[in-house]
């Protein structure tokens, strides 16, 4: 039996793919990764899967949340509806996630994903689907989304390339709503190529949603590569040696490597966690089980406790967020969290701007390496939010940042992460293709031909 | 007695507030779409036209325009929220620190914001209807400070303040939602909802003696939300709040921050300073004058037209017998003549009024009367025969006597001595 097999009779492409489209389910009798491959062998366009979080007309969309169990969107996200213009993709489907993208390990939905390299390791969170089924189909591109490093996390640990691109350059109309300052739409895909291919195609102002913008493309690269002290102290000692190796490399590439502290980038993670609670606690109020998704037929009972029915629904880190958001904005304690998180916010992005006006900032994804299930089960959530620090900073403050592979660990793909300014980002997909000459990605599955 | 007020005043734009769906819809749930009914994904964008009509609004109320405004969430649970949250504003509204001069007096306001208002709720006995032609209809919130001592001022406020809207045309002419905050002791009672004006002040009568009896009684008042019931004529309590509501304020991160300092508002008219110079002027009464010119944009012309070419006291005479006989707008053309008519002495009657405004030939002489005259004849006649007037509240004809005894005095139509006798018993006598 050969690795292809096993994968396809362990894992049920429902682990990764939450729904799949109408034409593919109809196409297979028993859903599992290898009838969803050779199905991929009829298909004429190009396959395109995207993460559950985004609207698709007529097709369930839950963010991965039992709450949202049954919802069909009356409409398309922009998004969508601009890949659906161009008749030459398929929709096979949307992928698995953290609920509502509340996660770094893709652990905190119905059905856990797991990493395609092995399957007793995590594939990161939250746009877990996304990464896996880019990283087993040969030919294929998911719209992927990212808070706080939903992207490049699952990317980096599923061997992929993720690309969140500057906040504001791609619509939100018809993402379902997490932290709406954070939220961006971003790709995920094999190769740099792919990913350019597909930021030209969702990205531009759209009128449905008041903060995108027309990105006005500079394409600014001074060669200079920025280490932050911060981001590199606290890194586990395998990924630290491979990650100064890929320095050396970019050194040899004919980069200037830099170093700089900005301590107050510590500050980032307990900014972020605060205003995307916040946020996500008012985006969840909205789930009361009157109008879609999970209903509660028991009308009979008074609202406070027919809303306390229907909201016991939410996981538990939903659950913990919606606490904890409630909190940080209510009256009395506001000033010294929600809004001090704000002003951390924008003193962030005028330091970080004025570094990444000198150079790229290269920093390892993960301080970590790829963990497995039974080693998540030991952190605590502090622990989980903490693995994040490298990941949060680009997130918080809109910077468009871009997630690669460099090197295998244990047969574990090891990602890095550039970041650079605002309306910079071709400048970012340029440089992992630059990158790409000099390295060979190993995928286990090449799976699905077109 | 302390009385503040929140004004809810429903702009006149086409479409709603952050949708595309129309506004004051009349079927019930057909202008709705993803955003207006919150579904998962959509997201707001802001009606510049309801924000202009907001900046005209807080300018006409003398307020600080910031550069900037912006909007926040408030967070509560009801079945007519479909987001759980409505975008208002609080910190960064529209407008803040104005006031409204009425009489000698000011109130002051507070902060004027622009928002969204939630569905509609219609509750049947076993079961709730919710219309969301409403939700997202574009509201503006005017809270005053607590300036208003009496209902006396609590009336010419409203008046005026409908008056500079009308004037604006920056309300959808639908009766105004007011929460009226009453307190006569520490405690702040807050009665939601209160529409119309008549009701407004009713309200608030019922209101001050109900706290006045507590009082009186040494009893406690309680911090509470009322609510008006009409048919009661009373105010019921539908619950009590020892602080205020916790809604957990964010600022909305869908929209943006916006310019206001490329929006010139547009100039406001107060009737009360034009009823006042007016009168003045042209030794007229001033509060005739504003009666007619409160909510008539067209009377404020024609009386600016052709104040200084014709007495002003013929002008509002003319007026107020085209308000009274005439169901169509005043011509210009039309009025002109009509107060040429009452400049030679003539009195505007029904019919005078019907055939100006048919083109036809009017034969002034049967109509040529001073009707002051004609009042003070009428009011000396009721005064010396007080029996009439027991008389005619249980039978309308037993004044018909009157109009003879008039005509033995005066060569005049029948038709005008009964309107002016009409006229003198409701204003003089008002029976």
């Amino acid at each position: 039996m050969n690795s292809y097999e096993e994968f396809s009779k362990k894992d049920k492409p429902t682990d990764y793919f939450i729904k799949l489209s109408e034409t593919l389910s109809k196409l297979n009798e028993e859903l599992n990764a290898f009838n969803v491959i050779s199905d991929l062998s009829k298909l004429t366009n190009f396959p395109i899967s995207v993460k559950d979080n985004i609207c698709t007309k007529d097709v369930e969309t839950t963010a991965s949340s039992k709450i949202l169990k049954g919802y069909i969107p009356p409409f398309d996200a922009t998004v969508v509806s601009k890949i659906r213009e161009k008749n030459t993709f398929s929709f096979l489907g949307k992928t698995n996630m953290d609920e509502f993208g509340f996660g770094s390990f893709g652990v905190n939905s119905e059905k856990c994903a797991k990493n395609p390299f092995n399957t007793s390791y995590v594939s990161g969170g939250s746009s877990s689907g996304s990464a896996i089924a880019t990283s087993i189909l040969k030919y294929h591109i998911s719209i992927a989304e990212s808070t706080g490093g939903s992207i490049s996390t699952p990317s980096a640990f599923c061997g992929v390339v993720g690309f969140t691109p500057t906040y504001g350059s791609v619509s939100r109309y018809g993402l379902i709503d997490y932290s709406n300052s954070l939220d961006k739409i971003g790709i995920i895909a094999r190769k740099s190529e792919d990913i350019r291919f597909m930021y030209d195609i969702i990205k531009g102002k759209d009128i449905y949603d008041t903060t995108s913008v027309d990105i006005n493309c500079n394409n600014q690269n001074n060669k200079t590569i920025i280490l932050i002290d911060e981001l590199i102290k606290e890194i586990n000692p395998e990924i630290e040696k491979l990650f100064l190796e890929l320095v050396d490399k970019f050194s040899k590439m004919g980069y200037v490597i830099k170093h700089k502290s900005i301590p107050f980038i510590e500050k980032a993670i307990a900014s972020y966690y605060i205003i995307a609670m916040a946020e996500a606690s008012t985006n969840l109020a909205k789930y009361t089980g009157f109008k879609y998704g999970f209903k509660n037929e028991n009308i009979s009972e008074k609202y406070n406790q027919f809303f306390t029915t229907s909201r016991s629904n939410f996981g538990k880190e939903a659950k913990r967020r919606v606490v904890l958001g409630t909190f940080v904005r209510s009256a009395s304690v506001k000033d010294m969290y929600y809004s001090k998180a704000l002003k951390t916010r924008t003193l962030l992005i005028n330091e970080l701007s004025k570094v990444l006006n000198e150079g790229f900032i290269l920093s390892p994804v993960m301080p970590i390496k790829t963990p497995k299930f039974d080693e998540i089960n030991n952190f605590s959530p502090l622990e989980v939010y903490k693995t994040d620090m490298l990941t949060i900073p680009p997130n918080l403050c809109g910077f468009p940042h871009i997630a690669f592979p460099y090197a295998y660990l244990n047969g574990m793909p090891v990602g890095a992460q550039l970041i650079t300014k605002h309306w910079n980002d071709y400048a970012i997909i340029d440089i992992v293709s630059e990158w790409e000459n000099n390295f060979k990605y190993n995928f286990k599955y090449n799976l699905g031909s077109i | 007695m302390k009385i503040g007020l929140e004004v809810h005043v429903g702009l006149p734009t086409k479409t709603k507030l952050f949708c595309r769906c129309k506004a004051y819809a009349t079927e019930p749930n057909t202008a709705i779409c993803p955003i207006c009914t919150g579904l998962p994904g959509a997201k707001p964008m802001l009606n510049k036209k309801a924000l202009e009509i907001s900046v005209d609004i807080s300018n006409a109320l003398n307020c600080i325009i910031e550069k900037e405004t912006s909007f926040v969430r408030k967070v509560y649970f009801y079945p007519d929220l479909p987001k759980s949250f409505q975008i208002t504003q609080k910190d960064m509204s529209v407008g803040h620190s104005g006031n409204l001069k009425i009489n000698n007096k000011t109130v002051r306001i507070r902060r004027i914001q622009l928002e969204e208002d939630p569905a509609k709720i219609l509750r049947e006995d076993n079961y709730t209807l919710i219309d969301y032609n409403r939700s997202g209809q574009p509201l503006v919130e005017i809270v005053t400070e607590p300036d208003i001592n009496s209902e006396e001022e609590l009336k010419l406020f409203m008046n005026e303040l409908k008056s500079i809207l009308y004037y604006l045309g920056a309300d959808i002419d639908q009766d105004i939602k007011v929460d009226l905050n009453i307190s006569l002791s520490d405690s702040r009672v807050e009665i939601k909802n209160v529409t119309g004006l008549k009701n407004l002040i009713d309200a608030a009568k019922y209101e001050v003696q109900r706290q006045e009896k507590l009082i009186q009684t040494k009893q406690q008042i309680l911090q509470e939300t009322r609510s008006y019931s009409e048919a009661k004529l009373s105010t019921i309590s539908s619950r009590e709040k020892e602080s205020d509501e916790e809604y957990g304020f964010i600022f909305e991160p869908d929209l943006t921050v916006y310019n206001l300092e490329n929006i010139k508002p547009k100039e406001p008219i107060y009737t009360s300073i034009i009823a006042k110079d007016y009168s003045k002027k042209y030794g007229v009464s001033e509060l005739q004058l504003l009666e007619i010119i409160l909510f008539d944009k067209n009377s404020l012309k024609i009386i600016q037209t052709f104040a200084g070419k014709y007495e002003m006291k013929a002008i509002l005479n003319a007026l107020l017998s085209f308000k009274r006989y005439s169901k169509s707008e005043i011509k210009e053309k039309i009025i002109e003549k009509a107060i040429q008519l009452v400049q030679k002495g003539s009195y505007l009657d029904a019919e005078v009024v019907s055939a100006l405004e048919k083109g036809e030939e009017i034969n002034i002489n049967s109509n040529i009367v001073n009707t002051d005259e004609i009042d003070s004849e009428i009011r000396s006649i009721i005064k010396k025969n007080k029996q009439l007037l027991e008389d005619y509240k249980t039978n309308k004809k037993a004044m018909n006597s009157v109009i003879g005894m008039v005509l033995k005095k005066f060569k005049a139509n029948p038709r005008v001595i009964s309107e002016r006798l009409e006229y003198v018993l409701s204003n003089e006598f008002k029976v």
